[in-house]
């Protein structure tokens, strides 16, 4: 579905991406793990077109995203969230979530995933009325998810969805990413929690300063030396 | 420092050339010294306009009023012909150039005074105003009746000459310097001036107050939080910026014999913006630059094409160019040309590049990218500190029953908190449960509605931020909030602004003491960041710096504040297990080496469980539960608000 060949990716001359080869197949959970400054992100951004990669080619069902413009990748059925927590702070919650359905053809359709987003996040219910802004940092991201989840794309990028969010938020981000996933929806996920992505993940991919240094299936991971010591911190 | 042996040459040049250039453009015949000191004028003025916009990110659009100030405050007083009373006698240029520059700080503290609370859009607005007040006021007060019924006291009053202006204004008197008919000793006077001005500038800039002006301008709220006071440095900045164009005015005034309100429009302004944001906002070398280019293409280039232009439209006998007057479209070049830098070099010509800095070589190994914290790198003034704080109550924060209501809904609802002096203290709950909202009725950002916080035994409502944190509360962010186009020292320094004693004279003359002070300032920056584990990345910009470098870059700006408390906001969100880990050992050896008391909030159970001594749990403003780790663990009402079934299995892998 999505396929990364060969992708370096340039800062000004700063190379942040060294020649990544990526699979993600439909109706696969797969995860990206790294440090800080890998290029998990740089990744993600390079499939959205928001940075062009320099070499190497990103396709999508057929489609070349690399010479698209980010509104045309995103209408292709591609959704990102919660890419540092962008919502709209002036807008109310609702319409964030609203903002979310843009691209979609089905009217129809649109009331039922709101009542879903509603479902996953009771606090974003409570809230609906409120200026983005306003709430605090941990209801922003599940804004920021919530949104995302509203556009039903047919691949979506989660970058670090699990961050600041409570120990029992974290367990229902993972179960969320699960049941959507069931549902039809390919998931390609970025995320400091190792331990968490691993479990739910089919594959996984490590990305070391620019390159990816292992990939394998999630449970094989999980097994790994590396990624026990590195991303698990266990000695 | 280390001085590039080229340099010193490269100055004489430039001081050479200023120095020989009048005299070679009056054996030419260029006859452009006119031109070029005006522009020299404009420079200044707008290296004065680059200390609000540029340094302290003050957009003012209404600058060319403290122009008009200057330039008025020189004409009334050294005026010999108007017949106010306020004109009796000329007073000397060289008096009067000093009152000018007080005169114009002066208004500037006025007008920032009522302006400090705003920023942005309004503060621009307000500013806009001021532009347009000031040559209308000077307009009007050319006639003042003052009629109290058929009681005259003042009939008929000029007090600015109104339309007219003032004309003529004195000259500065020198034995044997003939200012009246040579344009060299105006050149060389302006040339003296603006030197003068350049010099301050650059101590200024390289000071804590520069610092601080660079703070407020990239985060007005972290600024305060690390200590900045932003309403006297804000007023600093208005001040100064307003006293050098009482310098430019004063001398634009005498040099130019005669001064009108039409001189000081709403234009003024946006040329002398256009000149800062043309050369690159914050940058001398890019402010003077600018400003010399927009005067010449003005004064000469526009002039001479138009001469140029009416000859070719001559010979070729096309009436539309022989009558050309290219002049005319000088506001049409000025916008093509900010236009073109706007899109090709947005930092301006001179400006700092913003380029992201080169990630980890791929040679280096992954693992030794977080060192762990080492004992031995304490730095010692620290642990010096540490000794100071004597026990004066044995809780050191001490919150009562704090209450804060945001509309309908109640944020805080009479939480109790106490920091026993040396202790982790963890404060978790659901997200929006209030406890970024409890840190910044402690920190001061936000008032509580009802309640007592007591810290070393004083009570903290009602201060400002900066003034908490010179008590000794220093915090971090839940999304980092560093100075990001300001370099990781920098960023280090600000955070010991507080404990910095430099003003204005000692910032620009530079004593001894300052000096000490300062090199003092950095040795300190240089060791908390080796501490921290940032040595060698201290000239990076805080922006080029990777997640994990940046969150503990806000520790090390906290650390340099010299806190006995310390307020920890999610400090490992968006850290992998390792760098956690490493967090929580930093977080500890704090507390052992230095005794720092730590209010921790946290989601990451590995990390608050580890060291916390105690633990209070907020859902929706309320204390739900205060306790030990442990107990807090068992908890039900805990487990089932906040901790689910499942981090157990995370705890225990």
């Amino acid at each position: 579905m999505l396929d990364l060949a060969d992708v370096s990716t340039y800062y000004g001359n700063i190379r942040a991406l060294r020649g990544i080869s990526l699979t993600v197949a439909a109706g696969e959970i797969v995860t990206l793990i790294g440090t800080n400054g890998a290029g998990k992100t740089t990744t993600l951004r390079t499939i959205l077109g928001t940075v062009r990669p320099h070499r190497g080619t990103v396709s999508f069902n057929g489609h070349r995203l690399d010479t698209l413009t980010t509104n045309r990748i995103v209408r292709l059925g591609i959704a990102q969230s919660p890419e540092g927590r962008r919502i709209f702070p002036r807008m109310t919650v609702l319409e964030n979530l609203e903002l979310g359905a843009f691209v979609r053809p089905d009217r129809e359709a649109i009331a039922p995933d709101l009542e879903r987003v509603f479902t996953l996040f009771p606090r974003l219910r409570e809230r609906s009325a409120q200026k983005g802004g306003t709430l605090s940092g941990g209801e922003q991201q599940m804004l920021a998810i919530g949104r995302a989840l509203m556009a039903r794309p047919a691949l979506l990028l989660l970058d670090e969805p699990s961050m600041g969010l409570s120990p029992i938020l974290v367990d229902t981000i993972f179960r969320i990413v699960e049941d959507i996933n069931r549902q039809g929806t390919t998931i390609l996920l970025v995320e400091q929690n190792a331990r968490m992505a691993l479990r739910v993940a089919h594959r996984g991919y490590v990305i070391q300063t620019g390159r990816i240094v292992l990939h394998d299936a999630a449970a094989a991971l999980l097994r790994s030396d590396l990624v026990r010591k590195t991303y698990l911190g266990e000695k | 420092m280390t001085v590039n042996a080229r340099r010193p040459l490269g100055w004489a040049a430039v001081v050479a050339a200023l120095i020989v250039y009048p005299f070679v453009d009056r054996v030419l015949g260029f006859q452009t010294v006119h031109a070029v000191s005006d522009g020299m004028i404009y420079v200044l003025l707008a290296l004065g306009l680059n200390i609000v916009v540029g340094y302290a990110g003050l957009l003012d659009l209404g600058y060319a009023a403290f122009f008009a100030i200057g330039a008025y405050s020189m004409g009334l007083l050294n005026s010999p012909v108007l017949g106010s009373p306020l004109y009796g006698y000329p007073w000397s240029f060289w008096v009067c150039i000093w009152i000018a520059a007080v005169v114009s700080a002066l208004l500037g503290v006025a007008i920032g005074a009522p302006t400090l609370r705003v920023r942005g859009d309004y503060l621009a607005i307000i500013t806009l105003g001021f532009g347009e007040i000031i040559p209308v006021a000077i307009r009007n007060l050319g006639d003042v009746t003052i009629e109290i019924g058929s009681w005259r006291p003042i009939e008929r009053l000029n007090l600015t000459g109104g339309e007219n202006g003032v004309n003529p204004v004195g000259r500065p008197q020198l034995p044997g310097v003939p200012f009246e008919t040579d344009p060299v000793p105006w050149y060389f006077l302006i040339l003296v001036i603006g030197a003068l001005s350049l010099w301050a500038m650059n101590r200024l800039r390289d000071s804590r107050l520069g610092r601080a002006w660079m703070a407020i301008r990239e985060d007005e709220t972290a600024a305060d939080c690390t200590g900045v006071n932003p309403i006297s440095t804000k007023l600093l900045a208005f001040a100064l910026g307003a006293s050098f164009s009482g310098f430019a005015g004063s001398v634009y005034a005498a040099k130019l014999q005669a001064i009108t309100p039409g001189a000081f429009e709403f234009q003024v302004s946006i040329m002398l913006l256009c000149m800062v944001v043309l050369g690159g906002a914050g940058s001398l070398k890019g402010v003077i630059l600018g400003g010399m280019l927009i005067t010449l293409f003005d004064r000469v280039v526009l002039t001479q094409t138009t001469f140029m232009v009416r000859a070719l439209g001559r010979t070729v006998g096309v009436p539309a160019l022989a009558t050309a007057d290219l002049t005319l479209w000088r506001w049409f070049f000025f916008g093509l040309g900010l236009v073109l830098v706007m899109l090709l070099r947005p930092e301006g010509l001179a400006g700092r590049r913003l380029r992201p800095a080169p990630v980890a070589d791929e040679a280096e190994d992954i693992l030794d990218v977080v060192p762990a914290p080492r004992v031995d790198a304490v730095p010692e003034w620290l642990r010096e500190r540490a000794q100071d704080g004597v026990a004066a109550a044995p809780a050191i924060l001490d919150v009562r029953s704090v209450t804060k209501r945001f509309g309908g809904v109640v944020a805080l609802n009479e939480v109790d908190l106490v920091v026993p002096r040396g202790a982790i203290i963890g404060l978790i709950g659901p997200n929006g449960a209030g406890k970024t909202t409890f840190f910044n009725v402690v920190t001061g950002l936000v008032r509580p509605d009802g309640g007592h916080i007591t810290f070393n035994g004083a009570s903290l409502v009602g201060l400002r931020p900066n003034a908490i944190v010179a008590r000794g509360i220093a915090r971090t962010f839940q999304s980092i909030r560093l100075f990001q186009n300001m370099t990781v020292l920098e960023n280090a320094l600000v955070g010991e602004h507080c404990r910095l004693t430099a003003t204005v004279p000692g910032a620009v003359l530079r004593p001894p003491a300052v000096i000490a002070e300062e090199t003092r300032a950095r040795a300190r920056a240089r060791e908390l960041l080796t501490f921290v584990g940032l040595g060698g990345k201290e000239n990076e910009l805080a922006r080029n710096l990777p997640y994990g470098d940046q969150r503990r870059l806000e520790i090390a700006r906290a650390l340099a504040t010299e806190p006995r408390l310390l307020l920890l906001d999610e400090p490992s969100a968006g850290m992998n297990p390792r760098e956690a880990q490493t967090l929580t050992e930093l977080i500890g050896l704090l507390r052992r080496e230095l005794a720092l008391s730590v209010l921790l909030i946290e989601h990451h159970m590995e990390v608050v469980m580890g060291i916390s001594d105690r633990i209070t749990v907020l859902d929706y403003g309320t204390r739900i539960a205060e306790g030990t780790p442990a107990a807090i663990q068992r908890d039900s009402r805990v487990i089932e608000a906040y901790l689910g079934t499942g981090y157990e299995q995370d705890l225990a892998g």
